[in-house]
């Protein structure tokens, strides 16, 4: 039985890791755009 | 469809995965009969065989993929190439670690240098090495191109794998004969509903992955065109 329940453990921890990987890079990624973009705005307020 | 963010179809999909994941969790620990020799261990098998082939067609996704992107030249393909190694990496590491938990009661080892054992261990190495390698070549075009290449030619590795145990002598079982399956049919539908849960679950990981690299995409275009 223990081996039953590490292996479950293990399979779900992997898979836990693997979609919180996605979710940390995802959320870097839309702050970094969100940064991107007003930063565009302020160019593009400056060049006028 | 929206390129990134939270759509419909991604939703309904993700609904889907999970709720298969339940059902199928509840056919592989109270549905399927307990194997007279090895006892409740055996439960192992049916999330092991359902990541191993989630794994293998993973794989198989990313040669399509690759084989795209060469004939076209899309980024979309390049995209779905790396995403699905990705996700077949994770799959192929819980196919491993799960075995290894189901051999140490049954073999008494935790891992044995026999045929299949060692064709997994290479076809690891292989895609770990895939997604290394795309990390060093700097030029997006050249690194799609020999992602793609290597995409292709690292798939040789799969049919190995999954032969390897009807090839050469080895102590792996064999499930899956040309006269049939060695399996009763509580046993059979239990595993039957855990390959497709888990390949609801790798379409839905597939989804989100390739979300992420074209947002990913997105913030690159911005960057480069906000320093020129």
């Amino acid at each position: 039985m223990t081996y039953l329940v590490a292996a479950y453990a293990v399979m779900w921890l992997i898979t836990f890791i693997f979609v919180l990987s996605m979710a940390i890079r995802q959320r870097h990624l839309a702050a970094e755009l969100e940064a991107l973009k007003e930063r565009l705005q302020e160019t593009k307020r400056y060049g006028e | 469809m929206e390129r990134w963010g939270v759509s419909k179809l991604a939703i309904v999909l993700h609904g889907l995965a999970g709720a298969a994941i339940l059902v199928a969790l509840y056919m592989a620990l109270v549905f399927a009969p307990t194997e007279a020799t090895m006892g409740h261990v055996q439960r192992i098998f049916y999330w092991h065989v359902a990541t191993a082939w989630v794994g293998f067609f993973a794989f198989f996704i990313t040669l399509v993929a690759s084989i795209a992107y060469l004939r076209t030249g899309r980024r979309r393909w390049d995209i779905v190439a790396l995403s699905s190694v990705e996700i077949g990496l994770a799959f192929a590491v819980i196919m491993t670690v799960t075995g290894s938990l189901w051999a140490k009661p049954v073999w008494n080892t935790w891992w044995t240098w026999e045929p299949r054992l060692t064709t997994v261990a290479i076809m690891l190495l292989i895609y770990a090495t895939y997604l290394l390698l795309r990390r060093v070549i700097e030029d997006p075009g050249r690194r799609a191109r020999f992602a793609a290449v290597y995409g292709i030619a690292g798939f040789v590795s799969v049919p190995i794998t999954f032969m390897a145990i009807r090839w050469w002598r080895t102590i792996h079982p064999v499930i899956f004969k040309s006269e049939g399956f060695d399996l009763t049919p509580a046993m059979l539908a239990a595993l039957i509903v855990s390959v497709l849960a888990y390949s609801l679950l790798y379409i839905s990981l597939l989804l989100l992955r390739t979300q992420l690299e074209f947002l990913s995409d997105e913030v690159a275009e911005l960057r480069e065109s906000l320093d020129e």
